[in-house]
């Protein structure tokens, strides 16, 4: 399943997507509306730029033809003749010339720094978005995919559409500006040598997008075959020890070698291609600036075409072909942030399967008397895993549910979580089904304990409170009182400001089981759902998680996935669950009287622990 | 700077190529420089009115320059780069021998996203820096003395001010490489705090949504966000500042050129094409300099990646062949443990400690006990991956002075996961014999783990491919497949670990009785959750929760005295009675 999905991306992010797609163009438009401000600078700052960088060469051309030429002329005609007006006149060109070029340095500083500033503003939206979205989707989404992806969906693929910003449409636009105001100038200069550039401009067209073709197929047999590397590499890595074991290190080497071999093959294609692409457009444009010199060195001769304005024409060749040049590169930013985009789009548009509670619909105080009526229910379409089960919890009371391993009994608390809805039958509480609860009291009147429970890198205090505003500081230290988390805690250097490190992976199973007990009494909830889990710790841990929990449960409706005797004897009620079905229910004493299924269970999983 | 040199060594392993293409560095740039040359030489000359008729022979000139300065980039970028690949994968090589060669307590402190972004990401940093990073060097380092040296026989004064712009951009680089450096340290970090915080919140759903702390974990990761955005604005402000100044630099050299030129040709000191040939070989010094920043950008991350990639080369290996090996003879398998014990580094007690026991040659030994009582553990101890203290024997010889390779032989291990590799089922098993097996003996082995029937389901029988881009063995299979591979090496002694409830029920029976009776002339050593599976064995070790031996014996001594053993047997056959319900 999970190797299919995964051969599903790699594929995907294979094939040639397109590069230009109006529909998730308008998509991007919209999303970045909120900040026209910043694009409508970006273009007042390309322009400004574009406009001086054409000033540049006509003060040149001015310079060169007016002062400069005049005094060359006068001096020709009498060397002593006084040239001072033409060179304060010169003096003023350069004092405009000096201006142009600091307004231009201070425009190429805006423009790289509001470009990115633009598409910074637009992907932190949408990454937040699309976080905030991910929120709101059921756990069935998440148990179809795996982490890393999603992980890739608010980094890499968000960061993708960024380039798409900064180096791809604004400047592409621009480019393809830039391409015809620069066209339009050469032939207002002089028109026969603008006919020269125009007539080799096609070419330079041509080979940029001939290259565009052969490099994207050359990269994509690269990109394929280092994944493929990469992924043999992890897989020998996880498999060291059989790798070992068997003394296979050679085997496995030469076959390394081997997906190298094939990795080099595909770079050296692309290797190529770029020592070619970039001689040929190197060529192609000497023989456009050869032909431009041998066209205006006729003119010159011929004096239909002055020094000054050569000059400038010179500038202006150059400086029209960098656009060209990266026509292909823009192109290749654009298709994979098309991509991306798409990717994310696709993310956006999963709604959640569950329908959201109505807020507000049902305020009260929650008492928790929680019902189960005839409640079905399965993940995967056709295959229950819970069928028609009926029970009650009355406020205050403890209900265990014991079964073997597989007998549903994790998902009759991921139904009572709503984590997802039944297929059949109806979850109540406090007689109204759980989608007609304000969320916001709901969660508040659940506490919550998982089997392996999650930490979250931070603090210890951090994880506790989770943020939330009933856990006041005399609640938290009640909690570390109840759930005698506080002896352990008090050891560590940083007592509750101590950090956490990913999942908790420093503390032993015990000690996250204790701060898992503590986070769920730091909310004095109404209703409290445990999976105890079945992790064996010492015994002197063990009874501190027994204590511990019985304060969790004492005064609380409660539903357990029990694994501890003691919660199991404690329980109002037994719920014996078996390959999905409720077969027996009732006190543990009524339960072994009647010598069924749940006598049996108990005797091979309590005897141990009930001292044989 | 000596890491990245003792690197650069194995670029010259390709001398002749590598030469080669340094070679067509100076020849591509002087006949780009030609170009410029020969067009400021006709500009003069029809300055000067002479006739246009050597135009046409111009132009062809320019084309043949052009053409020579392209065949010698091709050439240059080809056989450089091409070099730095052939060093990349050599260099990948070798770090993969290394570190299939390095012993499993390397392994098990390492993360292995850390070893995989050094074959991968640490290489090619360094790839791209004594690569494409010294062509592009040598190619400023020719280009610019050169075009300043002609430009200096033309016009000393303008050609000397020409350079004041270029020492005002190193400055400046100096100023703000730093700043650019800083920045993008913070860009990272923010963003690797983004992935793990999605990362978190992804893997921890549950309980996030159990809390209802969705809109808080949305308002911190949009905290998180923000700070990355915040980062990535004042990178952006940085890279402004840097691509400013070196546009700076260019621009002003063109208002020295406009000034001094435009000057000296007003006092007829300087014809047209010279200053032609000023602002020609302006444009192209420009982005060979900006190449130079570019690569010194790199330096600092190329260094440390040749720092991390040579500590992993200089890794030691402690696991060594003895230099007396036992005398190579066939092997009996026997064993003998006498007091063993193997303590993790850093772990406060030993995983497991105190085992002595016998194992007769084609005897049997099971080790059962609750999970985390180091029964893998001293599995890997007697395959000398891990180096366990106290006296393991084979054969009567200590374990470390068996050879690796021979000891090894000798044993088929059926690992817990039962790792599989991502190919056919075929050369899976296979991946257990020394040589290729037939088709008979494949179908065997098929046949005496069970496996016929899930392999005649398959799409191409035992040639189906398994795992990654084919088909996912689960459950039962999967270890099965792992057991036919062990016994295509047809080893002396047999060692399995034998994972939760991994084999079903009603095959771990018949696989049982096909592995004891293949192994009549095996040792077999049998790690097992599940007690049914040990029952058989000449003796039983059990391990307690803290690693001590809690009683040794065969499976009816065991089972006359109370504790663990006894305990769990009655609960799990209780189990199995209840599954069949």
């Amino acid at each position: 399943m999970s190797a299919r999905k995964q051969q599903d991306e790699e594929e995907d992010e294979l094939v040639a997507s397109k590069a230009w797609d109006s529909a998730i163009l308008r998509r991007l438009a919209r999303e970045a509306r909120a900040h026209r401000g910043l694009f409508l600078k970006s273009f007042l700052v390309l322009a400004t730029l574009f406009a001086l960088d054409l000033a540049g060469p006509y003060v040149w051309r001015h310079a060169l033809d007016g002062p400069v030429r005049a005094a060359v002329e006068a001096r020709a005609a009498d060397p002593g003749v006084d040239t001072d007006p033409q060179v304060m006149s010169f003096l003023r060109w350069i004092g405009l010339y000096l201006f142009i070029v600091l307004c231009a340095v201070w425009m190429r500083y805006l423009e790289v720094s509001t470009l990115n500033r633009t598409g910074q503003a637009v992907v932190h939206d949408l990454r937040v978005r699309l976080f905030r979205h991910l929120q709101s989707l059921d756990l069935s989404f998440f148990d179809r995919r795996p982490t890393g992806s999603l992980v890739t969906r608010v980094t890499s693929d968000v960061e993708n559409l960024n380039e798409m910003f900064t180096s791809g449409l604004i400047t592409l636009a621009f480019d393809a500006l830039k391409v015809v105001v620069l066209l339009a100038l050469l032939y207002a200069l002089e028109w026969r040598l603008a006919l020269v550039v125009t007539l080799g401009t096609p070419f330079l067209i041509l080979v940029s997008m001939v290259f565009r073709g052969g490099a994207r197929s050359a990269h994509r047999k690269v990109r394929a075959r280092l994944s493929r590397l990469n992924g043999y590499l992890q897989e020998v890595l996880q498999g060291m020890r059989v790798v070992q074991l068997f003394g296979r290190e050679e085997r496995v080497s030469q076959r390394f070698g081997a997906h190298l071999a094939g990795y080099l093959q595909a770079n050296l294609r692309t290797i190529f291609l770029f020592a070619l692409f970039f001689p040929v457009i190197d060529f192609v444009v000497s023989a456009i600036q050869g032909s431009t010199l041998w066209v205006g060195g006729l003119e010159i001769a011929g004096a239909s075409l002055s020094y000054g304005e050569f000059v400038q024409f010179w500038f202006y060749l150059a400086m029209l072909v960098s656009p060209i040049r990266e026509l292909g590169e823009r192109y290749n930013v654009l298709q994979s942030a098309f991509a991306s985009a798409e990717r994310i789009f696709d993310v956006l548009d999963t709604q959640p399967k569950l329908l959201p509670a109505q807020t507000g619909t049902s305020a009260q105080p929650i008492r928790g008397h929680i019902r189960f009526e005839a409640v079905s229910f399965g993940y995967l379409d056709g295959l229950e895993v819970v069928r028609d089960i009926s029970f009650e919890i009355r406020p205050g009371e403890t209900v265990a549910i014991v079964g073997a391993t597989g007998a549903g009994k994790s998902t009759l608390i991921n139904l009572l979580l709503r984590y997802y809805d039944p297929t059949r039958g109806r979850v109540l509480l406090d007689g109204l089904p759980l989608a007609a609860h304000d969320p916001e009291s709901l969660r508040r009147s659940i506490g919550l304990v998982l089997q392996e429970d999650f930490l979250f890198a931070g603090t210890i205090r951090e994880n506790l409170v989770m943020e939330r505003a009933e856990v006041t500081p005399e609640r938290l230290t009640r909690a570390l009182e109840a759930s005698h988390a506080r002896e352990w805690i008090e050891t560590l250097p940083g007592q509750l400001e101590e950090s956490v490190v990913e999942r908790g992976a420093s503390f032993s199973t015990g000690q996250r089981q204790l701060l898992a007990i503590a986070r769920a009494l730091a909310g004095d909830p109404r209703i409290v759902i445990l999976d105890e889990a079945t992790s064996s710790v010492d015994s002197n841990t063990e009874a501190r998680i027994e204590e511990a929990t019985r304060e969790l449960l004492r005064g609380r409706s409660a539903l357990v996935v029990a694994h501890r005797l003691s919660t199991v004897r404690r329980a109002d009620r037994i719920l014996v669950l078996h390959k999905g079905q409720l077969r027996e229910q009732g006190t543990h004493a009524q339960l072994l009287e009647q010598d069924g299924i749940y006598a049996r269970l108990y005797r091979l999983q309590f005897a141990e622990a009930a001292g044989g | 700077m000596k890491p990245l040199l003792r690197f650069f060594t194995r670029f010259l392993r390709h001398k002749r190529q590598l030469l080669a293409g340094f070679a067509c560095i100076p020849l591509a740039q002087l006949a780009d420089i030609g170009i410029t040359v020969v067009i400021g030489t006709a500009l003069d000359r029809l300055q000067k009115g002479e006739p246009a008729d050597f135009l046409p022979g111009l132009f062809g000139i320019i084309l043949g320059l052009s053409l020579c300065k392209g065949l010698f980039r091709y050439l240059q970028r080809w056989w450089i780069v091409a070099v730095s690949r052939y060093v990349e994968i050599e260099l990948k090589q070798e770090l993969f021998d290394k570190l299939v060669s390095l012993p499993l307590s390397f392994h098990v402190k390492s993360r292995s996203g850390d070893v995989v972004s050094r074959v991968t990401s640490d290489v090619e940093n360094i790839r791209m820096f004594l690569g494409p990073g010294v062509m592009y060097t040598l190619g400023a380092v020719v280009m610019v003395p050169a075009s300043i040296a002609l430009l200096f026989t033309h016009n000393a004064t303008l050609a000397l001010t020409m350079l004041l712009p270029l020492g005002l951009m190193a400055l400046g680089m100096k100023f703000f490489t730093p700043r650019l450096h800083t920045w993008s340290e913070a860009v990272q970090e923010s963003i690797a705090d983004l992935s793990a915080r999605a990362q978190e919140n992804f893997s921890g759903i549950r309980v996030v949504k159990g809390y209802g702390r969705e809109q808080e974990q949305a308002r911190r990761f949009e905290a998180a966000s923000a700070r990355n955005r915040a980062n990535q604005v004042e990178l952006g402000r940085a890279r402004g500042l840097t691509h400013a100044l070196t546009h700076a630099a260019n621009d002003s050299t063109f208002v020295v050129i406009l000034v001094i030129g435009g000057w000296a040709m007003i006092d007829r000191d300087l014809p047209a094409g010279q200053l032609f040939q000023f602002i020609d070989l302006t444009f192209k010094v420009f982005w060979p300099l900006i190449a130079l920043g570019w690569i010194a950008g790199m330096y600092p991350r190329a260094l440390a990646s040749a720092r991390r990639i040579e500590e992993l080369l200089n890794e030691r290996n402690p696991v060594q062949d003895p230099l007396e090996p036992r005398p190579a003879q066939p092997v009996r398998g026997e064993w003998e443990l006498s007091s063993l014990s193997y303590t993790y580094p850093g772990a406060a007690r030993p995983a497991f400690q105190g085992v002595s026991v016998r194992v007769r040659a084609g005897g049997s030994l099971g080790i059962v006990g609750p999970t985390g009582a180091g029964k893998t553990t001293l599995l890997l101890c007697l395959c000398r991956m891990l180096e366990a203290q106290g006296e393991a024997r084979l054969d009567g010889v200590a374990i470390p002075r068996w050879k690796l390779r021979e000891l090894r032989a000798a044993l088929g291990y059926v690992p817990q996961d039962s790792f599989l590799f991502s190919d056919t089922w075929r050369a899976n098993v296979e991946f257990g014999a020394d040589a290729p097996l037939g088709e008979e003996r494949i179908r065997e082995l098929a046949h005496l783990c069970a496996m016929d029937g899930e392999l005649a389901g398959f799409p191409d029988g035992i040639e189906t491919r398994i795992g990654e881009r084919g088909v996912t063995l689960s459950g039962g299979p999967r270890p099965r497949t792992a057991i036919a591979r062990a016994l295509a090496r047809d080893p002396r002694a047999l060692v399995l670990d034998d994972a939760r409830s991994a084999v079903e029920t009603e095959t771990e029976a018949r696989l049982l009785a096909t592995i004891q009776g293949q192994s009549a002339h095996r040792t077999v050593i049998l790690a097992a959750h599940r007690l049914s599976s040990v029952q058989r064995a000449d003796q039983i070790l059990v391990l307690g929760r803290d690693g001590r031996v809690e009683a040794q014996g065969t499976h009816a001594e065991l089972l006359a005295q109370p504790g663990w053993y006894r305990e769990t047997w009655q609960r799990q056959q209780a189990q199995s009675e209840l599954a069949r319900l």
